[in-house]
């Protein structure tokens, strides 16, 4: 990944019908960065990359490529390409010629034409597929045409959307890994969309949380995960207990009745604060030696562990644990200061954070 | 009797407009090969028995017998030479006489008479203008209806479906008002300043009509078929480098194939059966096929309804034969069913 931003969004906003969809969106790309664009949907992700792709305008702002203002370039002249969400693929050519089609406009010979195809379709695994109908093709293989057909063009930015939301689990998961790797080896920018976190997590170099319009975080999957900027955010990315806590002073949070040791600093005292703690981050201990106490109210189990419901009083804890404790059983719950993660509470959800450093 | 004559160029501009559209049947019929569709799958055999099998196989017994019953072929000759019967009914010893005395065919008015297949002709002409006509304004329109951008889009749909739900003859009779001399057209052009003009009974009135009936037969398959396509086609069309036009010719035309085709068939057929159009619009001095039937019907003469039925059979055979070729082009009747 280089420093050079290549795609920048100044200020983008967008309403349909008076209802807004993208609410000054500030965001920048660099060359060869994988950037995914996550959230539920109506969050303003496909919107965001159809803007930069060239099929809306938006109401307000600017989309800088390279250093050019391209918001009033037409798709067809931007230096980008797109994998459609059901792949768009012309039901009226075949494989070939749907791989042939960007080269073709641009009048490319035939050989040269030919010999960029067949190499497209070695790299998606296809060879020999040139003269099938599209139609023919299973889902994967379709999706994998329609990112051949894209690629062919070698844009400096391709541009996803939702690209695999229409296979089955195996195929998503073996797909993620051979798009990532396609776009490490061939050094393209990807700008991905989708609302699936685990996706977001495995194959981003950055990852881009929106809600409502909004932009919530920007940060590595890692800076994500571990350190979400609100509830929302750890509630989206990966599975939480969110806890409304006051902070009494730096380093010491007190939430479900008890106070805990905390590393998280600067909220002021006395001040409401919302509490992350990640399932697997809670540790089971003896009665006598928890933080707090409760019943456990459900255990189920999910292949690598439990996961365990627990009555504290006056919470719920989700917990992960591989070792299994009886329904009805009273169990202690501690967590390291370390695991904890203070959050300033949801009401300031509207705000535009800092766009913070990915790195 | 016709007293236009299809121009020369014509057959050639018709021959190579039915080997486009040939063509264009073509293209799909290889894709679609081996589509069946349940044709009788369903308890309207009866219906479909009672009022289209026995009313064919009735026009097929009238057109292969004499108003006696018996076996022929005559009312098919009769076709190629509507004098054929008439020659046959006289005496050929009183024809012989007639013939000696220095009377020609022609004077006896015996002489083979080409009308029919003239006729026939002439209505394939005029339907063919028609379709190309239709065709020209239709698409456009279509394209204009289906875009997604446009918002009127719907409310246009509803404009051209609304008109239908009237009798054509009404339309056409509303037509003959409009453009005869003291109709509001010639009113406007009088206001204008001008002046007058002959309107009524010639053949563009009659085009005209043809058009105005004809012409939800093509938006309607277009229409469909380019509402039911996938944006996202086009759009992956520009992200590809096309620019509008482009997008147009490489995409969406080729994908509106079957509603063209479609479209085609739908106004070619009635337009070759049309009658009455021809008779209020034209005045009388434009005769269609249809008109010929017509009038083979309603002749009190002996062998007509024979005659008649010889020439309903082979605008039928015309008809189903186009109805085969647009199966062929359009299996799941994508272009077919607004109305």
């Amino acid at each position: 990944m280089e420093d050079k931003r290549l795609i920048t969004l100044e200020d983008i906003s967008k309403a349909y019908d008076g209802v807004t969809v993208l609410n000054h969106i500030n965001l920048y790309i660099r060359q060869k960065e994988f950037v995914t664009l996550l959230g539920p949907s109506g969050c303003g992700k496909t919107t965001t990359l159809r803007i930069i792709g060239g099929f809306e305008r938006a109401d307000s702002g600017r989309v800088i490529f390279d250093g050019q203002d391209i918001s009033e370039i037409p798709p067809y002249r931007r230096r980008v390409n797109t994998v459609f969400q059901k792949y768009a693929l012309f039901p009226h050519l075949n494989v070939k010629d749907n791989i042939a089609f960007g080269l073709k406009i641009k009048k490319m010979s035939a050989a040269e034409i030919q010999k960029k195809v067949d190499y497209m379709l070695d790299l998606v695994n296809l060879s020999g597929f040139g003269k099938r109908s599209v139609e023919s093709l299973s889902g994967g293989q379709q999706q994998r045409i329609a990112i051949a057909r894209a690629l062919v063009n070698e844009p400096e930015v391709l541009l996803l959307d939702e690209p695999l939301g229409a296979l089955d689990l195996k195929l998503r998961k073996e797909m993620q890994l051979e798009l990532k790797s396609m776009q490490q080896r061939l050094g393209i920018t990807f700008l991905y969309v989708t609302h699936d976190q685990e996706e977001a997590l495995t194959m981003s170099d950055t990852i881009v949380v929106m809600q409502g319009g909004n932009i919530l975080q920007i940060g590595t999957p890692k800076s994500i995960y571990d350190e979400p900027s609100n509830a929302f955010v750890a509630n989206f990315i990966g599975e939480s207990n969110i806890f409304s806590g006051t902070m009494v002073r730096d380093e010491m949070v007190h939430f479900c009745g008890a106070d805990f040791p905390c590393v998280d600093s600067g909220f002021g005292e006395d001040k409401p604060v919302d509490v992350v703690i990640r399932p697997e981050d809670v540790l089971l201990v003896g009665e006598d030696v928890g933080q707090v106490t409760g019943v456990i109210k459900s255990v189920l189990f999910k292949g690598v562990h439990y996961e365990m419901m627990i009555d504290a009083g006056h919470s719920i804890w989700k917990v992960h644990s591989t070792t299994m404790q009886p329904e009805g059983s009273r169990v202690g719950l501690s967590v390291v200061p370390f695991n904890i993660h203070i959050m300033h509470p949801m009401q300031e959800e509207n705000k535009q954070p800092q766009e913070e450093d990915a790195q | 009797m016709t007293d236009f004559q299809v121009p020369v160029w014509g057959y050639w501009v018709m021959g190579a407009g039915l080997a486009a559209f040939l063509t264009l049947v073509g293209m799909y019929v290889k894709k679609n090969r081996g589509f069946k569709r349940p044709l009788f799958a369903s308890p309207y055999v009866l219906w479909l028995a009672l009022f289209t099998v026995i009313p064919c196989l009735l026009v097929a017994y009238f057109s292969f017998t004499d108003p006696a019953g018996n076996f022929t072929l005559d009312n098919f000759k009769n076709f190629w030479d509507s004098n054929y019967n008439a020659r046959k009914a006289i005496d050929p010893k009183e024809l012989e006489s007639y013939l000696a005395m220095g009377l020609s065919l022609e004077d006896l008015g015996l002489a083979r008479n080409a009308i029919n297949i003239d006729t026939l002709v002439f209505s394939l002409w005029m339907a063919f203008l028609c379709t190309a006509i239709c065709l020209l304004l239709g698409y456009p329109a279509a394209h204009i209806m289906a875009d997604r951008e446009f918002k009127l889009g719907p409310t246009l749909v509803i404009l051209f479906i609304v008109p239908m739900w009237m009798n054509f003859l009404l339309r056409t009779i509303a037509m003959m008002s409009l453009l005869e001399d003291n109709g509001l057209i010639n009113n406007v052009l009088e206001m204008m300043g001008v002046g007058r003009q002959k309107l009524l009974n010639n053949l563009a009135a009659v085009q005209l009509g043809m058009v105005y009936n004809f012409l939800p037969f093509m938006v309607f398959p277009i229409y469909n078929v380019l509402n039911k396509m996938d944006y996202k086609l086009s759009e992956a069309a520009m992200d590809l480098g096309c620019d509008k036009w482009h997008t147009f010719y490489k995409v969406t035309l080729p994908l509106s194939v079957p509603g063209v085709v479609s479209g085609i068939t739908m106004v070619f057929m009635p337009a070759v059966t049309t009658f009455y159009i021809s008779r209020l619009l034209g005045g009388g001095k434009v005769q269609l096929f249809g008109d010929l039937i017509e009038a083979k019907f309603l002749s009190t003469s002996l062998n007509e309804w024979n005659v008649g039925s010889a020439l309903s059979l082979i605008m039928m055979i015309l008809i189903l034969a186009s109805l085969g070729l647009l199966r062929k082009a359009d299996p799941e009747g994508e272009g077919g069913g607004i109305v």
